[in-house]
Order: C-alpha cells, then sequence, then structure tokens
C-alpha cells in the first residue's frame, strides 16, 4: 500500500514536471528544514512555552496549540545580481504570517476566528532585496490553525512544511504548479460533477429511475463537499466547520450505499431506516466527543461509512456475479478503485501514510463518479435503444394491425353493401315482376291484337333479362351454353326448322358477366325470332367457339335478306339493335347475306 | 285428360285469373273451376272439396303458393299442382318443385304454349329446363355428401338411379327431351316418365331431408 502511494505520487510529481530532488539540487535554492518554536498557549495570559527546535514538516499533535511562531535564519542563497528571491511554503495551515529581519512582508488573510484557511493552498513570498542580508537573515512564521485532534481531517490539521528560498520565478513555478493540483483541478473537477450529477438527476427524474437519483445527489452532493478545498472564507468558527465537514460525509455515504444496492436491484426499508438514523446519530456522537476528540471520532466514522460502503459493493458485485456477468466486470473495476482510494484515504487519516502533497482522493473519486456515470448513462441510453426498438416494433406492429383492422372493415362493409344491394335488386325485381309484369301480362293474354300481344311478351322477355342484369351474378359459361342451346333448339324445333348445334365446351370453369350473359340472350333470341319469322329456312345451325373470345356463328339456309331491305340497314329484323348490343360488350356481330346463300350472323365477344 | 274434372285456380290478379279460368276451361272442358285469390281462401277450398288439378301463383299477397303446394300434397297426395308463374328463374322455381308441385307453366307464353304445355303435364310429361335440372343435380350431390359425411344409409326412395342421372345431365348441357330420347334411343313417354320421377324423388327427399332436421332439432331441443 504505501509503496504503491509512492509510486503512484510520483508518478503524478513527474507528470507536472515538479521533482524535489531535483528542485533541492539546485545550488540557487535554500530548503530550511528545521525551525524554532515557540507555541503561544491557548488561554490568554498564559505564559509563552520556552522555544524548542523542530524539524520541518511539523505537524500540529498537541491538543492546546493554537498559533505558534517558526523562527528560522538563512543565509542568502548565491545568485545572479538582480534575481529577485522568494521563499515558498508549500504547506502552511491554516493560516500564516511571514517577517522578514523583523518586518511582516505577508499575511494570507485573517489570523484569528473565522480564520482563513489555506491548509490546501501554497503560500509564496517575495523578499525585497532592500531586506535581505548576505548573511544571518531571520524568517519568523505565526502559524494559526487547529491541532489534528480537533479537526477532521489530517490534510487540515496545523503544520508547516519546508521552507524553500529560492529565485522566485522558479518558485512561482513550483507554486503554481501545486495550486493547480491542489485547489484549481478540484475546482474544475467539481464543476464538471455538478453537470454530471445534474444530466443524471435530471434522467432519473424524467424516467423515474431511483438509482439514478442517488448517483446525481452523490455526485452534487461530492462537489459541494469540494468547497472545503478552494473556500477559504467560510464564516464559521474552524471546529465547527470541521465538524460539519465531517458531518456530512454521512448522507454522501447513505446516498453511495444507497446507489450501489439500488443499482443491484436491493430495496430494503430496514436498510433505508438505518441509513437515514446514521445522518442524525454519527453527527450527534461526534459532537457529543467534543472538539478535542473530533479527530479521533472522524477517523471512527469514516471507518463505518467506509465499511457500509464495502459491505455494500460486495453485496452489488456478489449477486451481479450471479445475475448479470457483464455489470460484474465493468462496475467491478471502478468499485475496486472506488475502494483502494478510500482505503488509502483512510491508511492517511490514521496517520499509516505520511501526507502526500497532491491529494489523490480529490480526483480519484471524482474520476470514478465519472467513470460510473459514463456507464450508467451507457446503460440508460442502451435500454433506451432497446425500448425505442421495442416501441418501434410495437408501433409496425400496430400499423399492420389497423391495416389488418381497415382491410377487414372495408372487406366486411364491402360485403354488406353488397348484401344490402343484393338485396335491393331482389326487391326492384320482386316490384317489377308483380307489378310491370302483372299489367305486360294482362295485355299479352287480352289483347286481341295480336302484334300487340307479341311486342308486350317480348317487353316482359326483356324485363326478365333486364332484372337478371340487375341481379348481377355472374354466370357459369358453360351453363350459358346450355341455357342458349335448350331456349334455340326448342324454339326453332317448334318451329319446324331442323337445327344442329355444334361448339365446344369450355375446357376449363369461365365465367361470364350477367351483363353479357343478359345481351347474348337477347342477341340470340333476336337472330333466332328473324330465323323463325323471316328467313323461310328449312335448316340452321348453330356452332360456338370458345378460344381467347367466344365466338357464335348462327348459319340458315334461307333466303337471305333482300337488298332493299339491306339498304335500309334496319328493316324491322333488329339488326342495327344486335350490333349495338355486341359494341356495348366489347365484340362486334357481322351479318352476311345474300339472296340464296342465306344468313350468316357472326357474333365475337372478348372473354 | 278426361280425369281431371275438378281444379283449384289460385291467381290473386282478378284479369290474369279470368284468361288462366278460361285456358283451363279449353284445356279441360267440362271441369268445375274453383277460384281463390289469396292462401288462405285455397287453404279452406283444399279441406272443403277435393282437386285433380290446382293451378298455383307463387306471388300471393298473405303468402307464397309453395305453402299451397306442400298442404295439397300433404291433404290430396293424388291432386296435381302446377305453378304458374312469371317468374322464369330456378330461385323461385326449384322450393315449388320441392314442395311437390308437378310442373311449372310461364305464364307470358302465348295461349298456344300455355294450353300446349298444360296438357302435357297433366298427361305425365312436366317441363324440365337446363337451369332446374342443374339445381336438382346440385341438390342430389349435396345429399349424398351429407350422408357420408354423416355415415347415414341413403334413404331408399330418394336416391336418382344411373339413368334418370343422365337424363339430368342432358338437359342441363341443354339438350330438349325429344333430342334426349333420340339419344338413349328410348320413346318420348319412357323419358317424361324419367322426369316426373326426378321430380317425385326430389319431393320425396326434400321432406325426408325436413324431416330428419325436425327431428334433429326436436333432439337438440331436448
Amino acid at each position: 500500500m504505501h509503496s504503491l502511494l509512492r509510486a503512484l505520487r510520483r508518478l503524478v510529481l513527474a507528470g507536472c514536471g515538479l521533482s524535489l530532488a531535483a528542485a533541492a539540487a539546485a545550488a540557487d535554492t535554500l530548503v530550511l528544514r528545521s525551525a524554532q518554536l515557540q507555541t503561544l498557549a491557548a488561554a490568554p495570559g498564559a505564559v509563552p512555552a520556552a522555544a524548542v527546535t523542530v524539524a520541518l514538516p511539523h505537524d500540529w499533535q498537541a491538543a492546546d496549540l493554537r498559533a505558534a511562531w517558526y523562527r528560522m535564519s538563512f543565509d542568502a542563497p548565491a545568485v545572479p545580481p538582480g534575481t529577485l528571491l522568494a521563499a515558498y511554503i508549500p504547506r502552511a495551515c491554516a493560516n500564516v504570517e511571514l517577517h522578514l529581519n523583523g518586518q511582516l512582508l505577508h499575511r494570507a488573510g485573517r489570523m484569528v476566528e473565522p480564520l482563513t484557511r489555506g491548509c490546501y493552498h501554497p503560500q509564496l513570498v517575495t523578499l525585497p532585496a532592500s531586506l535581505l542580508r548576505p548573511e544571518g537573515n531571520r524568517l519568523e512564521l505565526r502559524l494559526v490553525g487547529e491541532p489534528l485532534p480537533r479537526v477532521a481531517a489530517r490534510q487540515r490539521a496545523g503544520g508547516l512544511s519546508p521552507v524553500v528560498i529560492g529565485p522566485q520565478e522558479a518558485l512561482a513555478a513550483r507554486q503554481a504548479s501545486r495550486l493547480f493540483w491542489n485547489v484549481t483541478l478540484a475546482q474544475i473537477i467539481a464543476a464538471t460533477l455538478v453537470m454530471t450529477g445534474a444530466l443524471v438527476l435530471a434522467i432519473a427524474w424524467v424516467r423515474r429511475i431511483d438509482y439514478l437519483g442517488w448517483f446525481g445527489v452523490l455526485a452534487i452532493g461530492w462537489a459541494a463537499l469540494s468547497a472545503r478545498i478552494w473556500w477559504r472564507e467560510a464564516p464559521l468558527a474552524t471546529t465547527t466547520l470541521e465538524l460539519l465537514t465531517c458531518s456530512a460525509f454521512v448522507p454522501l455515504a447513505a446516498c453511495a450505499v444507497l446507489f450501489v444496492l439500488r443499482y443491484g436491484g436491493v430495496r430494503s426499508r430496514r436498510v433505508d431506516v438505518l441509513l437515514w438514523a446514521q445522518c442524525l446519530i454519527l453527527p450527534a456522537a461526534l459532537a457529543a466527543l467534543g472538539p478535542q476528540r473530533l479527530f479521533v471520532g472522524a477517523v471512527a466514522c469514516y471507518a463505518v461509512l467506509a465499511v457500509e460502503l464495502a459491505a455494500a459493493i460486495g453485496f452489488f458485485l456478489w449477486r451481479a456475479w450471479r445475475r448479470r456477468r457483464s455489470d460484474f466486470r465493468g462496475m467491478g473495476v471502478i468499485f475496486a478503485l472506488a475502494a483502494l482510494t478510500v482505503a488509502a484515504e483512510v491508511a492517511i487519516q490514521d496517520g499509516r501514510v505520511a501526507l502526500p502533497e497532491v491529494h489523490l482522493i480529490h480526483f480519484a473519486i471524482p474520476l470514478m463518479f465519472c467513470a460510473l456515470a459514463i456507464r450508467l448513462v451507457q446503460a440508460f441510453a442502451r435500454a433506451l435503444s432497446t425500448a425505442e426498438a421495442a416501441r418501434g416494433q410495437l408501433e409496425q406492429r400496430v400499423r399492420e394491425i389497423s391495416a389488418q383492422i381497415e382491410r377487414n372493415f372495408a372487406h366486411l362493409a364491402e360485403a354488406r353493401v353488397e348484401q344490402v344491394a343484393e338485396k335491393e335488386r331482389k326487391r326492384i325485381a320482386a316490384d317489377l315482376h308483380d307489378d310491370l309484369g302483372a299489367k305486360l301480362l294482362t295485355i299479352v293474354h287480352t289483347s286481341t291484337d295480336e302484334r300487340i300481344s307479341t311486342l308486350a311478351r317480348e317487353a316482359l322477355e326483356e324485363m326478365r333479362l333486364s332484372v337478371r342484369g340487375i341481379a348481377g351474378k355472374p354466370m357459369q359459361l358453360a351453363d350459358a351454353l346450355a341455357d342458349w342451346r335448350a331456349e334455340t333448339v326448342s324454339r326453332l324445333g317448334e318451329a319446324g326448322i331442323e337445327v344442329e348445334w355444334s361448339g365446344d365446351e369450355p375446357d376449363e370453369p369461365r365465367t361470364l358477366p350477367a351483363r353479357t350473359y343478359v345481351q347474348t340472350t337477347r342477341i340470340l333470341r333476336e337472330a333466332t325470332s328473324n330465323l323463325i319469322k323471316h328467313s323461310g329456312a328449312s335448316r340452321a345451325g348453330v356452332s360456338c367457339r370458345i378460344g381467347e373470345d367466344f365466338q357464335l356463328v348462327i348459319r340458315d339456309n334461307g333466303r337471305g335478306i333482300p337488298m332493299e331491305l339491306d339498304g335500309k340497314l334496319d328493316r324491322g329484323h333488329g339488326m342495327a339493335s344486335m350490333k349495338a348490343r355486341a359494341k356495348q360488350m366489347q365484340g362486334q356481330c357481322l351479318i352476311e347475306s345474300g339472296p340464296g346463300y342465306g344468313t350468316v350472323i357472326r357474333l365475337t365477344l372478348p372473354l | 285428360m278426361s280425369s281431371v274434372t275438378r281444379i283449384l285456380l289460385l291467381e290473386d290478379l282478378p284479369e290474369i285469373r279470368t284468361w288462366l279460368k278460361a285456358l283451363a276451361e279449353q284445356v279441360f272442358p267440362g271441369a268445375v273451376i274453383t277460384e281463390a285469390a289469396r292462401v288462405h281462401d285455397a287453404r279452406q277450398q283444399i279441406s272443403a272439396s277435393r282437386f285433380d288439378l290446382a293451378l298455383i301463383d307463387l306471388g300471393l299477397p298473405d303468402g307464397s303458393g309453395v305453402e299451397v303446394v306442400e298442404v295439397l300434397r300433404e291433404q290430396q297426395p293424388e291432386a296435381q299442382s302446377v305453378v304458374v308463374t312469371i317468374h322464369d328463374d330456378d330461385d323461385h322455381l326449384f322450393p315449388a318443385l320441392q314442395a311437390g308441385a308437378f310442373g311449372y307453366l310461364l305464364k307470358e307464353q302465348s295461349r298456344e304454349q300455355l294450353g300446349e304445355q298444360l296438357r302435357r303435364i297433366s298427361q305425365g310429361e312436366p317441363p324440365l329446363s337446363p337451369s332446374i335440372a342443374r339445381r336438382v343435380i346440385q341438390y342430389f350431390t349435396a345429399q349424398a355428401k351429407n350422408h357420408v359425411r354423416e355415415q347415414q344409409p341413403l334413404m331408399p326412395g330418394v336416391t336418382l338411379t344411373d339413368r334418370e342421372n343422365e337424363v339430368l345431365l342432358w338437359v342441363a348441357k341443354g339438350f330438349t327431351l325429344p333430342e334426349i330420347g333420340v339419344q338413349l334411343n328410348l320413346s318420348r313417354h319412357t323419358i317424361a316418365d324419367y322426369v316426373k320421377q326426378i321430380y317425385r324423388k326430389l319431393n320425396v327427399s326434400s321432406r325426408a331431408e325436413a324431416a330428419l332436421e325436425a327431428q334433429r332439432l326436436g333432439l337438440f331441443r331436448r
């Protein structure tokens, strides 16, 4: 542990080009590693203790230390003329006042409570050349602060680091670097954490994901707590501030534990109650211990919190190992790093490890937060895209089903319309039969004029065909042919005309639209009537052919159509109407006739 | 036919009833003709007196002539029902034939044609059009299928013989009865007998079917 930390520290320091060894080796730089310490008693009017020699860094362990003088003497280092010299104090906690040869040169802020607390801030004081003597310069530092037992973290216990005297430029660089690593970086990270936390909180709030909520609170809380590093002017007594700082870790730890547990899917009321009760109990215990034992209490408190967090992480990892291996690996690495950092910090606070120059915990933990946040957001994004894909599928399915329903509905509506239309057709047909039919029938059977009764009969037949056309059911071609054959053959037979019907039957079932059936029936009936009435034929032949289209040929051996009738085209033979009907069906009706040749009627219809 | 002496005439339109009566008198001289204009009247006449022949219109103000055909077949099985209608389609005619009508006349035919047809029917030569033949074929095919499906033995007397089937098929293809006679080398009388048998079996089978149906409903109700 020790060596690992040292290695880490060396790495960090090397990274920023800062090396104590290298600095010490420089000839123009002087490091003061011991001082005459004169402590000032806490109680007013007490006799100041006698001066003792102490090695630097010097930490305030004695419980009654509040202020002390550190006196050092040094010879000005040999530097090229015109070089400005400065004193660099990497750590002076909580605040320092610098005197050179009896002259007050620098004070970092308030020296009485509420103190200006610059425990994390390195100090750099330019030494005026006029005050400097070549030899035997007196450097006096007055330090105020709180001793280790009265603070909550070793980092903020009173103490002084070695003082470095050297060229101002070089030291300024070292101060800037240390300031960056200890303070500025903490600020940057805090700002980042606030934004990350806010983002996570927003997601948690919108999506109602509790573990994200705890994580967001944790990140923001940690960022707020990092104010202890850079906020020097807090208007509170140092011991009060220390108690508050330590107490603030308790709810933060509770958030962390809750996050880990919730993320692992654990939800226990008892654990929740205990965690929140602890937020009251631990600070109360710290307050009860009193400021003199604050550090002991704080270390114990950190240990308790660390153990709780470790337990939660252990439990989570155990569950993840059993349920979600992928989670185990990712979260395992992050949690292991967090546990290491916390352990290192606990070790530092326990005094097992020397106080490092750069505080690992200040950015290791936030870094871990960021890693966690990235992981969480990644997991969330994955879940979101999965959900979106699922929703997309669902929408697709809904669209399909709606389309299907619409189709079904359209079918139903169509069927319904069909049904209604069918019913209406039947009604119309029945009305026609009952009303018009009956009247025509009466004419057929009561008229004394044969011509009128024939006309009425034809009208009746027409009406029936029309009704059939309205009824609109398609007809099998074979059935239509049978009907035509039966009617034509029996009519011609009754008229004493020998008839020969020839033709193919359709090789596959084919249907004729009702209209086509009706129109063809009319044409055939008309042709048959003409044959019987006008041709004087003794023989007739009907042939039908079914191919690409339907062809019906009616021929007779009669006298044909007389020339004078032919000229007038329609001669009461209904030939014009036959042609017109064929045309309506996109077909044609050709009539060939010559005296002595008989008549040939060719009807061609598309199928 | 000389044996036709009592005729029932059911027709709601007075003019048509008048000329149908004239037609009947001409075909069957000396016959007693009872007129009715409604189903209700016809039922009363049937229970009151006996008839040899009934001319029945289908569309009547208080019901269908098919009912009268049924009643007559039940109460006076020896009487011949002839449907006289303006509807030439099988949708109208087939139920009447199933109910026991022995033939049909289409009203718009000329008086001579009607007279000839009526005479033939009364002499046992009922007409049979291709569309009616097709319906009859369909009917018997469906019957046979039902019996196979329900594993019931076919009732004797309600299946068509091969010859009857053959005649039906020829008619369905549009051949006239005389043509079929020539084709099968059978006399005009024999062909007419087949047609009569077909009508009779259609009626018997329909009744059997109706009885079965009633029995089935009764079983279910119980």
